[in-house]
Formats: structure tokens, C-alpha cells, sequence
């Protein structure tokens, strides 16, 4: 069959950029491998010609499949799958780029884009580390071109074509619609982008989280050349900025997807320790690990084999993180991971390429590493930044044992285990929030001392007194910091018990301590030469964060709360305490206290083109004792609201201070149509003469005379119709004046119809029932919808101090680059 | 034995520590009926909507009830209560996990995870006859 409409070129050259990817990167991996293994340099040259070339034409090719990609989108081909499952002719066009990468295919495509500009980059500037590094680099682009195939071999379907139209999509090909050549004329719109992830975090975030994903990959690389290539040391100084720079973007990355959920706040705040969350925040713990357990080697010899190990381990977990989101193995237990593909065994494969042969080098070889005899120091730096890697990868090791909770359910179901033991599958905690926190909290508090103390401590030895002397006015700045927050600040966060607030009040210290500590040694340890101070910028920050987490956290407070119906339940019985109560109605027009704030709904509005509703609340806080209005705001929280079936999809508004947000979010409103059509006024009939009056509860009616040419919304006259519209006015007591026409005409000269005519502000409806010629009066039926209530109901939060978190976050970024400026400077 | 050997001991021992600590803290996917066997804990419960009776929100007599019906995987249908607003596009999950405990012939819960049957996405071809 032909079939009519369809645009197959960009498809099909988007396909052929695809496979030609594929073979590039073959081509480029075995060249490379030969460049490394081969001992004529001559021969070797030319295959690192041929490599360097398939490299480059990978490259190329896989920013034209984007291309292709973005043309479709761009076009609104819905013949395409991925155009129709994406987006709508109403997408806004900056979000098609979110819709591009929203779905599997294009992220796997913005992580090769990455490997490949970072991969030129390293071609350009790694010199003898080039080739066993491009092989690791090959190879990974090999596995992601293979990601994009969809092709069956072996009757195995390799990768998911984004190219695949609509009518060869497995589920449709079937469909009778599929069967005949004119369907295009059938498929006007998309599915379009789900209207969380039309936000512009979502087109920023992606991006920079797999320039982190993708940057994972050269630590690993450069190790594993080590390895391989048994120059156990020198992968080391080209390595370093390398490390810094997969931190400071992974961290942005994963910042930035907080600070979409915080904005959103779908997710309750910036943090829900979500599976997927915490699948990238995982690696970005053992890359830190790493990085420290590096310093330690370069300056002192030591704990060279944990810096492989954890390396090594980073990228792994990355992958690890993408089984995880993209096999939909996390179905049950994520919000935010993707369905199953198909491709569960492809992604567990492209994990075991690299793990398995990274991991058996390092056990093979480990005797010929090279290490130091003597053992560290207890008063050393190195024994420390040792000791906080560790404890990172406990961090790690606990986050990644609870997020797999369904992967164990899989290896127990596998093994027989389950069956053999009779066990039920394992569910997450059922607090799993405070399942992580409470032991997190510890390893922040240790993690918080340790930065604060061990820039002071020397490499291999540090003369006792020393650090004492150093770190006596830091530490008396930090408790005095930490009483006068602890008392103006009133932290009770007692839901947890006194233990859990005794914690709090443990990593209030630390994150201070790790702020001031940092702060006094830019003084006394690098006597204030701030280019040498990245690292201490970076600690400041990351302490910073570490006390906007715990202040915001545990401060973090819901002031919709509904206390009517609080009093109702009775404060002390069981329920109350199930019932958190953090929704609150508001009907229209009438204040309600909340916190410190009167709040008030004043109706919603809608704007010609923008397909979201926006509700009108009003905020005053006014002065206890006077009563005069001190502060006052509105708010515009806003929906998109399916009127089919009255669901909301809510974006909050907020207001932000210095100190402090304050977020509203509609969680539901009354459905208007819904409650018109269940509305069963009867209504009341009037017989009418011109000039006649009839009152209402609100104004009365008069009938102006009778037209019988009339016209109007509902009405469009036909040819033999007879019509005649009854022109009325309508008063009300406000002074208002609205006119209104309602028509009653015969067509067909035996069909009656009667046109009603409505007031929506008022609530009435008019119908013009009958004529009564004899009498020179008309009938008219008016009904007044009984008061239609509208209402909100909403959730107000508000987030203190939420700007130490994120100002701590830009201080860690720019230290964490001064860093790498200075190491690449140095070189 | 070298100290950090000692020092890799006593972190092996905390992983093991925080790990035993940890899957006390772990749930069980449960039905109805088992979850009733041990009222007052909490579970996760799958299931699915019963549509054939009516799920309840009536936000102005409480902003804070939503309750409505719930087949576990045996078929056994109960009301659910959870104490908060009605989530969105609660109608179009295509399963359900419920976290929460049994309280009388009640199940209430406190949270909700909805299964859509694409996440992100609605998979299933949309067509009109309109003509543009």
C-alpha cells in the first residue's frame, strides 16, 4: 500500500545517521585497540589515522541523527512515533527540546552527543594517553549508537529506532486506522509533553546531567588505560581537572533536577530520596571518594588502588543508574522512572562490558600497583582523606542497597530463593524518607568534621599541637554560631524523637563547622592567596549546602493547615495524628488564617492562548495588636485543567524572600460544567407583555419588545424559518445592566425550538417557551442556578533558608573550578 | 595488622551495621487479607481501582478525605481512605501501590503511587474523525 502524507526523507536519513554511527564506532573501537596493541609505529599511525577519522565521522553522525530528530519535532510530523508521543502543535517551541530528550531515545542520543564532543576534545589534547582512553571512549559510543538501532538480530531487538513511524509501532500495526493509505488524514495532533516536564528546568537540566553522565567516562577511561596499558602512574596528572570536572557537572546536574522538583514541587520539596535521584547521586559519592583518595596519592604515594576502585566503581554506578531508570525495573517504586522498553538485557550488557573487565584487571594486576610500605600516619592527611572516602562509600553503599530493592526482588526470584524460602517480594520502607535520613545524617555529621579539620592537618606528618593550636578559634567561632542559631532559631523538630533532633542539632554543628573551618584556613593555611583556594571555596559551599538541607528540612512547615476540622476530629484521637491535615478549602471571597497570613480567593482567570487556568489568591499578614495590613501579595498558582475529567495538573506560586519561600499549590477545584449540569432548579414560567416586569433575587427583567429578525450565538437562520427573539433587559441592585435574547422560532413549519439565553455572572437562564398570539403575550421560563459555590483547595509551604542550599550549590560549583583552573594551569 | 586494615574491618562491620538496621525498616507487598492478619502495621498493598463503586472527595465538607475502592492482586475489594487531596488523573491508573495499614474492613493509607500505563506518557493512539 501507498500511503498519502507521510514525510519518510528525514526519517530515513535520520536512520542511515544512525547506523552509520554504529559502524563508525566500531570501526574507531577496533582501530583503536590495534593502535594500542600494535608495535610498528608506522602501522600504528595509520591506524590511529583510521581511528581518529571514524571518531570524528561518529560524531558527525550522531549530531545529525539529532538533527533529523529535532527536524520531525520541529515539523510536527506525527507520523512519527516519537513526534506523536512528544509533543502537540500547542507545545511551546522551547520545550521541544525537553520533548525531545523527555523520552528514552533522546537522552541515550544527548549522552552520545556528549561522549562525542568530549571524546574530540580528549583526541585533541591527551597526546600519548589518546589511544587506550578513545578505546574505552569507542566503545562506549558503540554500545550508545546501538541504543538507537532497532533492528532485530538473532530475533533479539537491539535499541529503539526514534525514527520508527507510527503505523509500525508494534501496538498499532493492527489498528484498522493503519490499514488504509489516507490515515495522515486522521492524525492531526500528537500526544503532547506532559505538562510537568513543560518547565524550563527541563530544558536545562537534561543536558548538563549527561555532560555529568558523560563526563563520568574519562576517569574511568584514563584508569583503565593505566591498567591496561601497565603505566600505573602516569594516568594520574591529566586525570585530576578530568575528576573535578565530572563532579562539578554531575552535582550541577542533579542540582538542577532539585531545584525543577522543588519548583514544581510535585515531588514535596527538592529532595524526595527518589530511586532515580538517588541512582545519580550515588556515583557522584564514590567520584568525590575518588577524587580525595587521589590528592592523597599524588602527594604521598598512598591509596592508589582506591582511586582505581573508585573510579572504576563511579562509572559503573552510572550505568548501574541507567539500567535502573530506563528498564523499568523501578516501576513500583520510583515516580519519575521510564517503562520497560524491551531492552532490560541490552542495558544490563553494556553494564557488564566495562564492570567485568575493569574489576578483573584490577584484581590480576593489583600486586604490580604501586604502593607505599610504610603505613600512613594517624596524624597525616592522607590517613583522613582515606578514612572520608570510606565513609562515602558508606553513604553509597547504604543509598544503592535501598534504591535496589527491586533488583533484589528480581535476583531472589531468579535464584530459586524466593520460591526455596517461601518469601514475599520486599517492599521499600514505608517512611522512606526518614529511612534515608536518619542514617545519612550521621555520615553528613562526620563528613561535615571531617572538612572542617583536615585541611588543617599536613601530609605525612603533622607536629602535635599543631592542629590544636590552629583549630582553637574555629572551633569556639562554630559553637558560639551554632547556640545563636540554635537559639534564635527554635529547631524542634521532634517528630522523630529526641534522638533523631539530638542529630539535627550534631549536623547543625558540623555544617558550621565545615563553613568555618574552611573559611579560617583560606587565612591561616593558604594565608589568603585566594587562587590557591578552590578547594576551600568548594568546602565552604558544600557546607553550606549541608546546613540548607538541615535548616530547610527541618524547618520546612505547612501553614494550610485546616485546624476547623482539626477541633472537629478532636485533637487527641487516633486519626488526627493520621491526618495530617495540609489541605485546606477555600471557599471564594472569605479570608482564611494561615500562619501568619490571611489568604483569600478571589476567582480564577483564563487567557486567550495560554491553555492553563490561574487562581487568584490574595495574601495579608497584618499586625497582631493593630490590625493594620503590613505586607500584602497575590499569588497565581496556575493548572492545566482537563475538563473531560477534572483532573488538575498544578504548578505552584510562590513568593520568594531572602530568608525564606513561600509556595501555594491548588490541589483541586469545583468542576463548573459538572456542577451546571447536576444543578436541578426548576424552572419558573412568566407570561409576558412588552413592557412587562419580573423580579428575580437579584434585579428584575423587563421585556422590551419582540424581534423578529434575531440572531445570536446559538441561532443562525435558515430559510423558512419563523423566529422571534424576545429582547430583554435585565437590572440588578448593583446598578448593572445586561441585556439578554432568548429566541423561539418553528422550522420546518412543525418544529418548535426554544434557544435559552443565559447570564452567567447571575446565574440565569431565560428560555421563550411559547406565543400566545390571542393574548398578545409570550411565555418565558427563568431559572436562577442555585449560588454556585466556588472554592479552592490548596497547600501552602513554606521553605526557610532554601537560599543557603542553592547559594551553597554555586559556591561549590566555583570553587570546585577554580580548582580545575588552577590544575590545568599548573600542567 | 596495619591500620588500615583495621580501619577497612570497622567499616565493613558499620555497612554490615547500617545494612542490618536497614532491612528491619524494609515493608512487604501484602493483600488485604494479610494485611488485616497483622492490623496496626504498615504495608504496601497493589491493586486496582474498582471502578464499579464510586470513589469519594467532597473537598468542602473535608479538603483532607479521599476515599474510594481498591481490588488487591486476590480480587478482594475494600474502601481506602487517604488523608489528603485526590491526586490528579487518579482514573487513569493502571495500577495502584498503596502504603498504609488495615484498620477495621478500612485500609488507610498514606500514600499513594499510581502506575499510568506509560509513565510520562498515554500510549494509547488518540484519533478523531474532526476534519481541521
Amino acid at each position: 500500500m501507498k500511503f498519502v502524507g507521510e514525510h519518510l526523507l528525514p526519517g530515513q536519513l535520520g536512520h542511515f545517521f544512525a547506523i552509520l554511527a554504529f559502524v563508525a564506532s566500531m570501526v574507531a573501537t577496533v582501530a583503536y585497540y590495534n593502535v594500542v596493541k600494535g608495535k610498528e609505529p608506522l602501522i600504528r599511525d595509520s591506524w590511529k589515522r583510521l581511528a581518529r577519522w571514524s571518531f570524528i565521522i561518529q560524531s558527525a553522525a550522531v549530531i545529525g541523527v539529532f538533527t533529523c530528530l529535532y527536524f520531525i519535532l520541529y515539523n510536527h510530523y506525527f507520523e512519527y512515533k516519537y513526534a506523536w508521543r512528544n509533543t502537540s502543535r500547542d507545545l511551546p517551541i522551547q520545550y521541544l527540546l525537553s520533548s525531545l530528550w523527555s523520552d528514552q531515545e533522546g537522552s541515550f542520543l544527548l549522552w552520545s552527543i556528549w561522549n562525542s564532543i568530549l571524546g574530540i576534545f580528549l583526541i585533541r589534547t591527551s597526546k600519548n594517553w589518546e589511544a587506550p582512553v578513545m578505546t574505552i571512549f569507542s566503545l562506549a559510543q558503540l554500545i550508545m549508537a546501538s541504543m538507537l538501532l532497532g533492528i532485530f538480530i538473532l530475533g533479539y531487538k537491539v535499541g529503539s529506532n526514534p525514527f520508527m513511524l507510527l503505523r509500525e509501532a508494534p501496538e498499532n500495526q493492527l489498528a484498522p486506522i493503519f490499514q488504509t493509505a489516507d490515515y495522515m488524514q486522521h492524525i492531526h495532533d500528537g500526544n503532547g509533553l506532559n505538562v510537568t516536564l513543560q518547565n524550563y528546568w527541563m530544558v536545562i537540566h537534561p543536558p548538563v546531567l549527561f555532560l555529568g553522565f558523560a563526563s563520568m567516562i574519562i576517569p574511568f577511561a584514563f584508569a583503565f588505560a593505566g591498567l591496561w596499558t601497565k603505566d600505573y602512574t602516569g594516568w594520574v596528572k591529566p586525570v585530576q581537572p578530568w575528576g573535578l570536572f565530572a563532579i562539578m557537572m554531575l552535582g550541577t546536574g542533579i542540582m538542577m533536577g532539585a531545584a525543577w522538583a522543588y519548583e514544581s514541587l510535585n515531588f514535596g520539596g527538592y529532595w524526595a530520596w527518589d530511586p532515580v535521584e538517588n541512582a545519580s547521586l550515588v556515583p557522584w559519592l564514590t567520584m568525590v571518594a575518588g577524587v580525595h583518595t587521589l590528592l592523597a596519592y599524588k602527594a604521598t604515594g598512598h591509596s592508589l588502588k582506591s582511586t582505581f576502585f573508585f573510579f572504576f566503581i563511579s562509572y559503573v554506578l552510572i550505568l548501574y543508574s541507567s539500567f535502573l531508570t530506563k528498564s523499568g525495573v523501578l516501576g513500583d517504586t520510583s515516580v519519575h522512572s521510564f517503562t520497560d522498553m524491551g531492552m532490560s538485557a541490552q542495558l544490563l550488557i553494556s553494564m557488564l562490558v566495562f564492570t567485568v573487565p575493569a574489576i578483573a584487571l584490577l584484581i590480576v594486576r593489583r600486586k604490580e600497583i604501586p604502593s607505599v610500605k610504610k603505613e600512613e600516619n594517624s596524624y597525616s592527611r592522607e590517613f583522613w582523606l582515606f578514612v572520608g572516602s570510606l565513609i562515602l562509600l558508606i553513604a553509597a553503599i547504604q543509598i544503592t542497597f535501598t534504591t535496589s530493592i527491586p533488583v533484589w526482588n528480581k535476583l531472589l526470584s531468579l535464584t530459586g530463593l524466593k520460591s526455596a524460602f517461601n518469601m514475599n517480594d520486599i517492599a521499600p520502607p514505608s517512611d522512606s524518607i526518614f529511612h534515608y535520613n536518619k542514617i545519612q545524617i550521621w555520615i553528613a555529621i562526620v563528613l561535615g568534621v571531617l572538612t572542617a579539620i583536615v585541611q588543617f592537618m599536613r601530609y605525612k606528618d603533622t607536629p602535635r599541637g599543631e592542629i590544636t593550636k590552629k583549630l582553637l578559634v574555629p572551633t569556639i567561632v562554630t559553637i558560639l554560631l551554632t547556640a545563636l542559631v540554635a537559639w534564635k532559631g527554635t529547631i524542634t523538630y521532634d517528630k522523630y524523637g529526641a534522638g533523631f533532633l539530638t542529630a539535627i542539632y550534631l549536623m547543625l554543628f558540623a555544617s558550621i563547622y565545615a563553613i568555618v573551618g574552611n573559611f579560617f584556613y583560606i587565612f591561616s593555611g593558604l594565608k589568603g592567596k585566594l587562587k590557591n583556594a578552590g578547594a576551600s571555596v568548594a568546602h565552604i559551599g558544600f557546607g553550606m549546602v549541608l546546613l540548607g538541607v538541615l535548616i530547610s528540612s527541618a524547618k520546612m512547615e505547612v501553614i494550610s493547615l485546616d485546624r476547623m476540622k482539626m477541633l472537629g476530629d478532636g485533637i487527641f484521637t487516633k486519626e488526627s495524628k493520621q491526618n495530617p491535615r495540609e489541605n485546606i478549602m477555600l471557599p471564594k471571597d472569605v479570608p482564611v488564617e494561615m500562619g501568619d497570613y490571611h489568604v483569600t480567593y478571589t476567582g480564577d482567570s483564563v487567557a486567550q492562548g495560554d491553555p492553563k487556568t490561574y487562581y487568584v489568591v490574595h495574601y495579608e499578614k497584618k499586625d497582631k495588636q493593630t490590625g493594620k495590613a503590613l505586607e500584602r501579595f497575590t499569588l497565581y498558582p496556575d493548572a492545566f485543567v482537563n475538563k473531560k475529567e477534572n483532573a488538575l495538573s498544578s504548578n505552584p506560586a510562590s513568593r520568594h524572600y531572602l530568608t525564606k519561600d513561600i509556595f501555594t499549590y491548588v490541589s483541586a477545584a469545583p468542576n463548573r460544567d459538572e456542577a451546571a449540569q447536576a444543578d436541578t432548579t426548576p424552572y419558573v414560567t412568566h407570561e409576558m407583555k412588552q413592557g412587562d416586569s419580573v423580579f428575580f433575587s437579584k434585579g428584575f427583567i423587563v421585556l422590551k419588545g419582540l424581534n423578529t429578525k434575531p440572531e445570536s450565538r446559538n441561532y443562525i437562520p435558515q430559510n423558512g424559518d419563523l423566529a422571534v427573539g424576545a429582547e430583554l433587559e435585565v437590572y440588578t441592585q448593583t446598578d448593572d445592566h445586561f441585556k439578554l435574547q432568548p429566541i423561539y422560532f418553528i422550522r420546518d413549519s412543525s418544529y418548535q425550538y426554544s434557544v435559552e439565553d443565559t447570564l452567567a455572572p447571575l446565574g440565569l437562564n431565560v428560555r421563550f417557551s411559547k406565543i400566545m398570539p390571542a393574548e398578545n403575550k409570550i411565555e418565558l421560563k427563568v431559572k436562577e442556578a442555585a449560588g454556585f459555590n466556588d472554592y479552592i483547595v490548596m497547600k501552602a509551604l513554606i521553605f526557610p533558608y532554601i537560599n543557603v542550599l542553592w547559594l551553597g550549590i554555586i559556591i561549590t560549583v566555583i570553587g570546585t573550578a577554580m580548582s580545575i583552573y588552577q590544575k590545568v594551569r599548573r600542567r | 595488622m596495619k591500620k588500615t586494615n583495621i580501619i577497612l574491618l570497622v567499616v565493613i562491620a558499620v555497612a554490615i551495621g547500617v545494612i542490618v538496621t536497614m532491612v528491619g525498616d524494609f515493608s512487604t507487598y501484602e493483600t488485604f487479607a494479610t494485611a488485616r492478619e497483622k492490623e496496626g502495621k504498615e504495608f504496601h498493598v497493589i491493586g486496582k481501582l474498582d471502578t464499579l463503586k464510586a470513589m469519594s472527595y467532597d473537598p468542602a465538607k473535608d479538603a483532607n478525605l479521599f476515599s474510594f475502592y481498591v481490588h488487591d492482586k486476590t480480587g478482594e475489594s475494600h474502601k481506602v481512605v487517604f488523608y489528603g487531596a485526590k491526586p490528579t488523573d487518579f482514573e487513569k491508573a493502571e495500577s495502584i501501590v498503596l502504603t498504609g495499614k488495615m484498620e477495621g474492613s478500612e485500609f488507610h493509607c498514606s500514600k499513594i503511587l499510581m502506575k499510568c500505563p506509560s509513565k510520562y506518557k498515554d500510549d494509547q493512539v488518540a484519533v478523531s474523525n474532526k476534519q481541521i
